[in-house]
């Protein structure tokens, strides 16, 4: 039965990858408009349960390849390539990541396929998938179609939003005889990449500096912001320039792209070079005491005064409302 | 209060800096025929040249190795650090392709229409009859990127080989020779250190050098102080910002413009202009120049050519259309006194804007670096024939040129400008008319640098950006493409 493929990353602990689920959903609503179905595949020692459960997201099935090695892309291009050949998958979807983005790529020499990287969004016409992709820096948009299927599709980091409705999965189990070169590779150890607090690009509200905070310690003001919210903190190139704050939370053309539910610009002017690094975050809030500043022009909420006073007040109103 | 820049030069010696012997042994040396620095109309004009007359020579040609002649460009591909108005005179392109067609050509249109205007900030004031120097009929409206592309496809269907993303950092010197050039190293950090993808520069050595830096050209530098070439006056620049249009109305003419928003004053020294070319049916571009040695600190070109496009005659031109480009680039404006005293040492020659081959009033370069390029090349090939690196023939070449003509012809007119628009625009209107004859004499080119600046304070009031019409720095900036790592190391000292 023709449809879409999602692989679904799991962490040591069986919690699912934010990116994975949103590739989940979107390949189920992609799969409803076409009139087929969507289905995941996962990797590795997972519950029935917890296989089930994948069922949430929109996908009725689920392929389940419990011997085959985690963490490594080529065994899994191995279990997808069957799985996409024995039941005839047209097209096979990535969340953003990079696991999923060398799985991707492997899936798409092994079955000579066509593949888009870095797609933001996903559309039906004519009975086929388009997928759209930014190019020239971000400034326009490209629509990629496919010629013939199987098609791959690559998403890039948090492109796909999640949908939790309720539904189980079909769980099956695979079988899935490796080629040779797949197991002479090992994983040893897996663990957070870049070590440092929250990763940015995970985080569903971020609280970003900028220039206007005026000085390095008054980060201070963003990071009791960003905790009474359970966020992470981020920053503009200007700052990190001015050696106030790492380049690892960095945010715009040179660093770091985001699109977290709530994004709470502190004392950032809103130029173009940042900009572009945050404009897909669902909800924008800006304060800033220059009422000419051009963040204003594309919040969604936006406060004119002196973040100074402003923001220890908010954390604090945070606090009362959780009960902490 | 007022400051002098020169007070605070900036921490390098460029002769010490920039000038070094061969130190790759030899199996790690790049060996070449000759070698370009640079891929502009100079460089590659060259080039094309070189290969054209090496197909008569077959002994030089094998005598030059595989690689008879390389172009050492720092853009991703010739054309993507070159910026100018312009309205190209056709000789050039005339002598290097004489079997192809104009309309084959890198350019818009041929100009049939031109008139100077002279703004207030409400009118716009056509000059009849319109001075000789902004006369361009029979010249073609191009793009210099567009130039460069062209130029640098021609190049390689000839055989040329283009070393794009190629820094060429230091000149290579042995006994007083010009040896090659060595090319940068990539991969260092903001304080110079070594990445984990750093890779060493190498020594491309070479028989004959042509440096074609264009303006603010490094290695020019550090070889006209090296080998004491410098002119009898100092080099001094204009800045020149652009902005590329996409508008509904096509553009009749070629339009200068004097006046507003520069200020008069000759305490201000506010020299300069704005052009407006049609580029096609579609397209126009707007730019505006001006002496680099203003006085007011905080006079911005940026926002001076923002300012200039909320005067009603321009608005007329760009309403209901869309910026698509932006950018900016400094012109040597100095002329013939301010060229070197020599354009070649043994080993080396020296082309087009890096010489200052700039006419300032008919604000023409493209084909003097051309013309100086492909005479170059002449005289290259016969001293390389002769196993002569003494390129003397090449500096006879262009001083019975139409280069040395024109620029002597104007060798005055840039000077009085900054003198205040009234001093300035009589002198320089007398200079023209009688081709340079009066009042003659050698009018002295003051350094930039060492023109005191002074914030004038709030008097200058640059219109607020919308980023629709008027936009800020910032924006132009990432329009122009700009995005270069985090982490590279500063391209500028104070």
């Amino acid at each position: 039965m023709p449809g879409i493929l999602v692989y679904a990353l799991h962490d040591d602990e069986g919690n699912f990858n934010k990116n994975s689920l949103g590739a989940l959903s979107e390949a189920a609503k992609l799969a409803g408009e076409l009139g087929t179905e969507a289905a995941a595949v996962v990797v590795g020692d997972v519950s029935d349960d917890a296989a089930a459960e994948l069922g949430k997201y929109g996908v009725s099935k689920v392929y389940r390849a419990k011997e085959a090695p985690e963490g490594l892309a080529q065994p899994i291009i191995d279990v997808m390539a069957k799985v996409m050949q024995d039941n005839d998958f047209d097209y096979a979807l990535f969340g953003g990541g990079l696991l999923g983005f060398e799985i991707g790529a492997g899936l798409t020499a092994r079955l000579n396929a066509g593949v888009t990287m870095e797609v933001t969004q996903v559309n039906v016409q004519d009975g086929k998938l388009v997928a759209e992709r930014p190019i020239l820096q971000d400034s326009q948009i490209a629509d990629v179609g496919y010629v013939e299927v199987p098609g791959i599709i690559i998403g890039r980091l948090n492109a796909f939003d999640t949908n939790e409705g309720d539904g189980t999965a079909e769980v099956e189990d695979v079988q899935v005889e490796l080629s040779p070169w797949s197991t002479k590779a090992r994983m040893v150890t897996r663990g957070e990449q870049r070590g440092a607090d929250v990763n940015i690009e995970d985080a569903n509200i971020l609280v970003g500096g900028g220039r206007g905070l005026g000085k390095a310690e008054n980060f201070e003001l963003a990071e009791q912001l960003a905790e009474s919210m359970g966020g992470a903190v981020a920053a503009t190139r200007a700052v990190v320039d001015a050696g106030w704050y790492p380049y690892a939370a960095q945010i715009g053309q040179t660093g770091k792209t985001v699109a977290p539910n709530l994004y709470l610009a502190l004392g950032i002017s809103g130029a173009i070079q940042h900009k572009v690094g945050m404009q897909n975050s669902e909800n924008i809030l800006a304060i800033n005491k220059d009422q000419n500043a051009p963040i204003f022009e594309f919040s969604d909420l936006g406060v004119v005064g002196d973040l100074h006073k402003i923001v220890p007040k908010l954390t604090e109103a945070i606090k009362a409302k959780k009960g902490s | 209060m007022a400051v002098e820049p020169l007070e605070y030069p900036p921490p390098v010696k460029p002769a010490e800096e920039f000038i070094t012997g061969i130190t790759d042994p030899e199996e790690e040396r790049i060996e070449v025929g000759v070698a370009i620095v640079g891929g502009g109309p100079a460089g590659l004009a060259c080039a094309i040249k070189l290969m054209q007359l090496l197909e008569d020579e077959p002994e030089l040609t094998e005598k030059l190795g595989e690689v008879p002649v390389a172009v050492v460009e720092k853009g991703k591909t010739p054309g993507a650090h070159l910026l100018s108005g312009a309205n190209m005179k056709p000789s050039a392109m005339r002598e290097l392709f004489p079997d192809l067609d104009p309309s084959d050509w890198p350019v818009y249109q041929e100009v049939t229409k031109d008139a100077v205007y002279f703004l207030t900030s409400k009118l716009a004031a056509p000059l009849k009859p319109m001075p000789p120097n902004f006369r361009n009929h029979g010249n073609y409206v191009t793009s210099i990127a567009k130039l460069g592309r062209f130029l640098g496809e021609k190049a390689e269907e000839a055989g040329v080989y283009i070393l794009s993303e190629t820094a060429a950092d230091k000149l290579l010197v042995e006994d007083r020779i010009v040896r090659g050039v060595r090319s940068g190293d990539k991969g260092r950090g903001k304080d110079g250190e070594e990445l984990s993808n750093f890779e060493p520069g190498s020594d491309l050595v070479a028989k004959a050098t042509v440096l074609a830096e264009g303006t603010l050209g490094h290695l020019t530098d550090a070889a006209l102080e090296y080998f004491d070439l410098r002119g009898p006056d100092p080099q001094r620049w204009e800045l020149g910002v652009k902005e590329v249009w996409e508008v509904e109305k096509p553009l009749d003419r070629v339009i200068h413009t004097l006046g507003w928003p520069l200020r008069w004053r000759p305490k201000y020294k506010e020299a300069g202009g704005s052009f407006i070319y049609p580029m096609g049916e579609d397209k126009v571009c707007i730019g505006l120049v001006v002496g680099l040695d203003t006085s007011d600190a905080t006079f911005s070109t940026h926002d001076a050519l923002q300012e200039l496009k909320t005067h009603p005659f321009v608005k007329k031109i760009l309403e209901g259309g869309k910026r698509v480009a932006w950018g900016a680039k400094t012109i040597p404006s100095g002329g013939y006194w301010s060229m070197p005293k020599r354009l070649s040492s043994p080993g080396m020659v020296i082309t087009g804007d890096a010489a200052g081959m700039v006419n300032v009033p008919t604000l023409k370069g493209i084909h003097y670096a051309m013309h100086s390029g492909m005479y170059a090349a002449e005289a290259i090939v016969e001293s390389l024939k002769q196993d002569s690196v003494n390129f003397e023939s090449y500096e006879r070449k262009v001083k019975g040129s139409l280069i040395e003509k024109d620029l002597w012809q104007s060798r005055n007119m840039r000077q009085p400008l900054s003198k205040g628009l009234i001093f300035g625009g009589v002198m320089g209107s007398l200079m023209v008319l009688t081709k340079g004859a009066f009042p003659g004499g050698h009018w002295k080119n003051e350094p930039d640098a060492e023109v005191p600046v002074e914030p004038e304070g709030a008097v200058r009031k640059y219109p607020k950006p919308d980023n629709k019409y008027i936009f800020d720095k910032l924006n132009s900036v990432f329009l122009s493409g700009n995005a270069t790592r985090d982490d590279a190391p500063n391209h500028i000292r104070i």
